[in-house]
Order: C-alpha cells, then structure tokens, then sequence
C-alpha cells in the first residue's frame, strides 16, 4: 500500500509492501506525525515547543517527550561545540531539526510495532527504510530531476541537509550566520533521529561537517562542497549493478 | 577536531616545565588556564604534578621514568596525560584520560573525494533537503509516489 500526505510542512510518503492491512498502522503514523506538529512545531503558538520556548512551563510540566527532545538538542549542542543550537539569540526555541528525525522514527516505530517488515517511510527528504535493500537516491544538488548517487539501504535511515530547497535557513550557532561551506550532506544512520539530527548539525558546521559526521558512531557521509566536489565516507552503502 | 589538538598540545607543552621544574609543589593551575583559557581552574589542577623527584636534571645516566600528568579540566572535558622521560629527555607522551567527545576522536574517518554526477536510476525514494509543498510537485519523489512503482 502506499499514501502520501502533507504533515508538519512536508509531504510524507509512505510505502508498505508486506501482505495484509496495514490501513490501521498507516492511519497512526499519520495521526502521530500532526500530533507532534501540533505540540512540538515553533510556529504554533500554543504548542508545547512555543510554551516552553516563552517560560510557560514549569519544569514538572514538560511531558516526557519534550523532555526527551531536551535532551537530543542539548546533546547536539554539546557535540557541535554549538553550531547546532535550538535557541539561537534573538530566534525564538526551535528543535525543528531535532524534531523532524525523532517523530518519524517513532512513526516507523509503529510501523514495525504492528507487524510491518518491509516498508519505505520518506518524510520530506528523510527515508526511513525497514527491510531492502531499497535504492534510495541522493538529490542532485542543483538538479531536481537527478540524483547524484544512488544507495542500497536495508534497516537503516537516510537524512539529507541542503540550502537548495529553502535557502539559507540553517544558521551556525557559532557565528549566527548562515551555514556555508556546502551544498548538501547526507547521512546514513540506524535511525531516523541520528541521521536527520546529524545531517542537520554537520551541514551547520561547514567546511568542518563531513569528517565530524564521519566521526559519530554508525554515521556514513555523503557530502558536496560550494566546489562541487563530493567527499564521502568509504563505508557509504553506495548501490552496485544497474544504474 | 582542528582546533582541539593544538589546543592539547599546548597544554601538553605547557605542562612539561611545570613536571620537570616543580615535582612536588608546583601548580598547573597558571598552565592550564594559559593554554585553554576559558576552563575553570579544577581541584586538581593544584594538586602535585608529579610524585617522584627529579634529583638531577642534567644526569647523564638515561634513566627511565614515567610520569602521570595532573588531569587537566578544560571546558572539552577532562584531559590527563603520562610522560615517560628517559634522562632528562621526554620519551612519549601517552594518553591517560580523554573526554568522550566526537570533537577529540584522534582517528580523523578517511573521507573519499569523488566528482558531482548527475544521473536518472531506478530508485525507491529520494532523500533530498526538506522540500516545501510546492516543491514536491516538481520533485522525483512525486513522481515515484505517482507512479505508484
């Protein structure tokens, strides 16, 4: 079965390719992810990232999940030496990237939970892939009908951090500007809240993000620089035979 | 990752006179903040550098010695190192005590350079910077949503 529908800003596309009726677990990835646009989403006022981020809630008040996510940005920040930073000076709290890996992942948690093994979960541009392999294309850059590689994924998550779609919108929390150095980095990962947190995170850092994303345990790394030349890490499951 | 390794070298470096000069009262604390100036001064930077005493400095018998550095608190963690002298003469200097930090691994990953392509393949799905609505009309992923295969 498949379905596509436009949640939290982005269209997610889900594909489930194991026999049965998997209607149920769609039906609740998709009711979770407007769930977590409704409470963790900056740009709605009365959600609990917007509370939080203004003082509003005591520190007994954080359900367990924002709590969580607390503690993926604060990891985050740690490890970047603040490139990655949920509060920026004079922007409001935003764990918009942190946010993103974290619900989807969940969502292909409730996948599996009921059963499914072997479904492809793409929420704008971040795949989460159970069972495969499945050949997931990397987005050329400045081409958006091409791919510039292509990967043979099983079990594992693909995140991809770019300016082409959206501009300048990743600052480095280290100079409050835009990030630059890159066209796009992708990372693999076990999981969805690895790959997305760190793409996000290494595309801040710049020049400094495709061996830093090497670095973190279980992390291959596919990187374009403004040169256009591609830097990648020699573990990246890339896709052998035909094209 | 650029940044730290001098930084511990410099206190690495920093350190040297302060074990070689100081054995039994000298504090790290002046070192330690020279090098990495925004770490707090720790307790156990005023601790005694070294237990042992250098009784000849300019001894001509190449006697071993190995010494622990203080650990050393900078705002990356905590860093502590051993030197092992041989006369007057630092041999090596080996790690004791390093934060877990992804900024302080030492394996730097080997990164592969390779030139941009562009192609069209079979694929399953596209991973790509988050698109806006208006951007996934136009994207491969909608067109392999529409396809249906």
């Amino acid at each position: 079965m498949r379905h596509v529908e436009h949640v939290m800003g982005f269209p997610v596309s889900l594909r489930i390719d194991d026999e049965g009726d998997f209607t149920g677990a769609a039906d609740a990835v998709f009711a979770w992810l407007r769930e977590a646009d409704v409470r963790f989403s900056p740009f709605k006022p009365d959600s609990e990232v917007s509370r939080y981020g203004r003082g509003a809630l005591a520190d007994g008040e954080l359900s367990a999940d924002l709590t969580e996510v607390l503690g993926l940005c604060a990891d985050l920040r740690g490890a970047t030496g603040g490139a990655f930073d949920a509060r920026l000076p004079g922007r409001g709290f935003d764990p918009c990237a942190v946010v993103k890996g974290w619900s989807v992942q969940r969502a292909a948690g409730l996948l599996t939970a009921a059963g499914a093994r072997r479904f492809c979960l793409n929420a704008g541009g971040d795949v989460f892939v159970s069972g495969g392999p499945w050949r997931v294309g990397i987005r050329h850059p400045e081409q958006a009908d091409q791919v510039c590689a292509v990967l043979a994924v099983t079990d594992a998550a693909v995140a991809t951090s770019g300016g082409y779609e959206r501009g300048e919108h990743i600052l480095d929390g280290r100079t409050g500007r835009p990030a630059t150095g890159l066209l796009s980095l992708t990372v693999v990962a076990p999981t969805l809240t690895e790959a997305d947190a760190t793409a996000t995170a290494a595309f801040a850092l710049g020049a400094d993000g495709p061996a830093w994303a090497a670095a973190r345990t279980g992390c291959e790394v596919f990187a374009i620089d403004t040169a256009r030349q591609v830097l990648r890490t020699r573990g990246l499951p890339v896709a052998q035979g035909l094209p | 990752m650029k940044r730290v390794i001098p930084v511990f070298l410099l206190t690495v470096a920093g350190l040297i006179p302060v074990w070689r000069y100081h054995p039994s009262t000298g504090s790290t604390t002046t070192t330690a903040q020279a090098a990495e100036p925004s770490a707090p001064p720790s307790p156990a930077s005023s601790a005694p550098v070294s237990p042992a005493s250098s009784s000849s400095p300019s001894s001509t018998v190449a006697s071993t010695k190995v010494v622990p550095g203080t650990a050393v608190d900078t705002v990356k963690g905590v860093f502590q190192v051993e030197v092992t002298f041989r006369g007057d003469r630092i041999a090596s200097v080996r790690m004791l005590q390093a934060p877990h930090h992804p900024q302080t691994k030492w394996a730097i990953p080997e990164l592969v350079t390779e030139t941009l392509k562009a192609q069209s393949a079979h694929i399953d799905s596209v991973s790509g910077a988050t698109v806006t609505s208006e951007g996934y009309t136009k994207s491969l992923q909608a067109a392999i949503d529409a396809k249906g295969h």
